[in-house]
């Protein structure tokens, strides 16, 4: 155990104690990353992380993020910094510029230590399609399971006591999902309340900055640093920021909490719906009313066709700019189509590929009535079904995994059942509707982490935060890494 | 002729902002190739697109002035392809809610009359890079990359090149006085593709459309759709059917030449723009974009017209917005507008003519301008006044005053009385020109004119002397 095992709250307290200082948190965490089995990392930057810290003397007490060493998805432009997306087509870039949240995070005096491994371009939710290769689940020294993806790598070194939190992208719940798989709190907040500058496009109208943290209140404390109007990102809230804080330590009573009865009759695993009851009745104890609300089967059936139709649209036309001409390996032809054909072929795998054919197909003038067009549509009303519940509750509860983490090389679950369509794809919900979304730990099955998702209405992230810390009291599961659960037993 | 020809206009006009269309980068022509760039107009990853106000405000001002509608909730679309010179690889472009639609402008058909063109949209979008290709290499330019555009499209109203060429000028004249554009065809700041088709007088079906290509002059306009209607002519006549092509106009030739046959027409497979909120124009904004737009050619032309000018020379000022803006400063405080415009016609254009510069370099101040036609309406003759303008150039910052105190040159004398001595003391000792004046020597007249000059030492108006004299000439 060190101080990387602890919360952000509580490494601070250190810092300001000089029990430890940002020289050396930085310096262990670096050597946590190297001793590191889980294939997390894209580039370990301990030049310029060794290098700032060292200039991080005095403790700044208002800045909770002063001297904490952090991860970043290789989605977010590093200026100087080599940034692939864990792409092959990407070998080699490094960007002239940092996205807006490394630069808040740099001012803020956070430190970058490492970019982390990611599903390719970020399509792609098992952690298993980066250039790099698989990305393991750390609570299996035995690297048979997924930790999930896409943000593979950020999930891993924030479940493995790297660092205390990690900055991710969840464009159909790339966080939520390895957060689930690895027992993290991954945090979406709501469109367009953290700048996406710098973040790679994948699909700009799901595209959401996300992160990784070990507790409810260090989700606050890494929100407040990152919320707030970008001038660079039109898209950006004009919305003030709220005290991200200001809620935590309320209690359950009175907070309505609904729960999506098909998502749960979709899902098989006794022992999980057993866990999902008793924190359901332990959080009506504490004075919740819980209600189990109906969402027409039909619309989350289809939100995995939909999420497919719109995701692989927007991407195939955000990364037609990668073409061999700007950045990136420069592959050779003769004719500019030759340059761009074999910059392709050579740097995008197979299943990039196939996601960009489903997008194009999607787009073309005679499929686009039938395929994106009625895809927006259904879109809009599943926003609909769900804003429609969230008018009378404060938050939507469900299992955020229909199981703990998959084994690898297993052939992937029916792809056409109700478990697949609906519990595996549904937090995509929070995507379509760009609403506040967060995973949190439930509990452990055969000693793998699975957590629940809640997702409440837009901009409300400080009533988010305080309903699951709540959860987190009755679970018991804050501040949960590989290390803690070692020496703890749980 | 035996057919209509059915002819539609797009028109891209590079606006002259001081930044891109949607990042920061300046947007100025002039510098060295790939300087004015940044990470968005390069297309770099996580780079996001920012509107341009300054952009909206002209687009709006345009529009207006082509009595557009205006939609007051902008919206951009991607437009997406393949190319080389296309960074993102999709333009940002308004395909489903051009920011002005329904629009018309009225121009002079052939034969003179007045003729209504309906304009379908008007919309916002980027432009791309340039490209120089070599033999066995291209470059690329990142420059022009994003430089704010808008396109104006007409509906197939127009049905000759003369009507074609007057609408193009039209809407020149809009965008340079809108301070849009500097409008300029030959730099390719204004760029005109043409699609046309004929079909028999009397028809309701369109004919095979062809489309001419990057036109550089408003005379290559007419002259390429006269060549190309009597081509298409020609043509059907001899049953041989038209092509769906590209075509471009061979100015040494003057004919359209083939550029490719076009096959399917691209899928460009438009959808909104997810990267750029929609932006809600309040009826302020665009009521102030409105009201602060310069002072349009037009409305120029006609308070030129109201103030005397002809048509001819108030076209000739307005051929040129700096001209035009030269003119405006010097009719400041002028006692006559028509004499400024005189001078400005004649000695300043001629004086730029032959130096070969542009009126932003011509040394004489608009007020010295003013100060010297208002000599000539205070009574000095035009050609003292050009001798004080002569003298100023030549001696760079000699006032006017300054110049005619050193040429010394003097009021003539015009008051009738004045005059009217010398006339007496001329026709005194002149009777044999009398004699022949009255015999009909009308030539007689001049002489006696030349006589008072002589005697006066130029120093009296030839005009009050040529009024007197013809006055007490009868006398006698």
């Amino acid at each position: 155990m060190s101080y990387l095992d602890l919360t952000i709250a509580e490494i601070h307290r250190a810092l300001l104690e000089k029990k430890v200082t940002p020289l050396e948190l930085t310096k262990e965490a670096l050597e946590r990353a190297k001793a590191n089995k889980e294939n997390a990392f894209e580039t370990i930057c301990e030049k310029e992380a060794l290098e700032f810290a060292a200039t991080l003397t005095e403790p700044e007490e208002d800045n909770l993020l002063w001297g904490i060493p952090y991860v970043a998805k290789d989605n977010f432009s590093t200026k100087g910094i080599e940034t692939t997306a864990s792409s092959n087509i990407l070998n080699g870039y490094v960007p002239l510029f940092d996205a807006t949240v490394i630069k808040k995070l740099r001012e803020k005096k956070a430190i970058l230590i490492a970019k982390t491994t990611l599903d390719e371009l970020a399509m792609g939710g098992s952690g298993t399609t980066g250039h790099k290769g698989i990305t393991y689940n750390p609570y299996d020294p035995e690297h048979k399971h997924q930790i999930g993806g896409s943000s593979c790598g950020s999930a891993v070194c924030v479940a493995a006591g790297i660092v205390p939190f990690a900055l991710g992208s969840d464009t159909g719940d790339s966080v939520r999902k390895p957060a689930s798989y690895g027992g993290l709190v991954g945090m979406k907040p709501t469109w367009g309340r953290i700048s996406r500058y710098g973040l790679f496009p994948f699909a700009p109208s799901l595209d959401h900055v996300a992160y990784f943290t070990r507790s409810a209140e260090d989700s606050a404390i890494v929100l407040q640093a990152l919320a707030g109007r970008d001038e660079y990102d039109s898209t950006s809230s004009f919305k003030p920021v709220e005290d991200y804080s200001s809620k935590l330590g309320e209690s359950l009573k009175g907070k309505r909490i609904a729960v999506i009865q098909e998502i749960l009759d979709s899902i098989s695993n006794k022992e999980l719906l057993d866990a999902f009851r008793k924190s359901v009745e332990a959080m009506k104890a504490a004075g919740a009313c819980v209600d189990y609300v109906h969402f027409p089967l039909d619309l989350l059936k289809s939100i995995y066709a939909t999420y497919i139709v719109i995701s692989s649209a927007e991407a195939t036309s955000n990364n037609a700019n990668l073409d061999g001409i700007k950045f990136g390996p420069f592959r050779g032809g003769k004719t500019y189509q030759e340059v761009m054909f074999n910059a392709r072929t050579q740097g995008f795998s197979e299943l990039i590929k196939r996601r960009f054919v489903i997008g194009s197909f999607a787009l073309m003038s005679e499929n686009q009535q039938e395929l994106f067009i009625r895809a927006q549509r259904n879109r809009a009303k599943i926003v609909e079904a769900t804003n429609n519940i969230l008018k009378e509750y404060d938050a939507i509860l469900a299992p955020a995994s229909p199981k703990t983490a998959p084994v690898l090389g297993s052939s992937s679950s029916d792809k056409l059942s109700n478990e697949y369509l609906i519990a595996d794809n549904f937090m995509a919900i929070g995507n379509f509707a760009g609403l506040p979304s967060v995973t949190v730990p439930l509990t452990f099955i055969d000693g793998l982490p699975i957590g629940v998702n809640f997702t409440s209405k837009a901009f409300d992230e400080a009533g988010l935060f305080s309903i699951i810390q709540a959860y987190e009291d009755i679970t018991g599961l804050k501040g949960i890494s590989t290390n803690v659960r070692k020496e703890a037993k749980l | 002729m035996n057919f209509e020809a059915i002819i539609g206009l797009e028109i891209h006009v590079e606006m002259k902002t001081k930044s891109k269309m949607f990042s920061a980068s300046p947007n100025s022509f002039s510098r060295d190739p790939n300087t004015e760039v940044t990470v968005l107009d390069m297309a770099y990853p996580g780079a996001m697109p920012r509107p341009n106000k300054q952009a909206v405000i002209n687009a709006i001002r345009v529009a207006n002035a082509l009595h557009m509608t205006i939609d007051q909730d902008v919206y951009f679309d991607r437009k997406n392809y393949f190319y080389a010179d296309l960074p993102k690889g999709f333009q940002i472009t308004q395909q489903f809610r051009p920011i002005g639609s329904h629009g018309y402008l009225d121009v002079l058909d052939k034969e003179g009359n007045t003729k209504r063109i309906k304009i379908e949209r008007i919309h916002m979008e980027e432009d791309t890079c340039k490209q120089l290709h070599f033999a066995d290499y291209s470059l690329l330019d990142y420059n022009r990359a994003g430089v704010p555009l808008i396109e104006i499209v007409s509906e197939p109203d127009i049905r000759s090149g003369t009507e074609a060429m007057h609408y193009v000028e039209a809407i020149r004249n809009i965008v340079v006085y809108s301070q849009t554009s500097d409008g300029k065809m030959e730099e390719g700041s204004l760029r005109c593709d043409v699609n046309i088709s004929l079909r028999p007088y009397g028809s309701n079906k369109f004919g095979t459309k062809v489309e001419i290509k990057n036109i550089n002059s408003l005379k290559n306009i007419e002259q390429a759709l006269d060549y190309e209607i009597q081509r298409q002519s020609a043509c059907i006549l001899s049953g041989i059917p038209i092509q769906q092509e590209t075509r471009r106009f061979d100015e040494a030739s003057g004919k359209t030449v083939l550029m490719r046959v076009k096959t399917d027409a691209v899928d460009y497979k438009y959808f909104c723009e997810p990267n750029i909120a929609p932006i809600h124009l309040s009826d302020e904004f665009v009521k102030n974009a409105i009201d602060t737009c310069p002072e349009l050619y037009d409305a120029k032309k006609e308070r030129y017209l109201k103030a005397g000018l002809s048509d001819k020379d108030a076209e000739i000022i307005l051929s040129n917005i700096d001209m035009a803006a030269y003119f405006e400063k010097a009719i400041e405080g002028a006692k006559s507008v028509k004499t400024v415009a005189n001078f400005l016609i004649v000695e300043v254009n001629g004086y730029l003519n032959k130096q070969g510069c542009p009126i932003t370099e011509f040394p004489l101040q608009a007020k010295d301008l003013t100060e010297i036609s208002n000599m000539q309406e205070d009574g000095f003759t035009h050609k003292q006044c050009a001798d004080i303008f002569n003298y100023c150039l030549e001696n760079e910052g000699t006032s006017p005053a300054d110049a005619k105190a050193a040429l010394k040159i003097e009021k003539q004398i015009s008051d009738d009385g004045a005059v009217l001595e010398f006339v007496t003391a001329v026709l005194d000792a002149n009777p044999q020109s009398i004699e022949d004046f009255k015999a009909g020597k009308d030539r007689a007249i001049g002489f006696l004119i030349g006589q008072v000059m002589k005697m006066a030492k130029g120093k009296v108006n030839p005009a009050a002397v040529a009024k007197v004299m013809n006055i007490e000439i009868r006398k006698r």
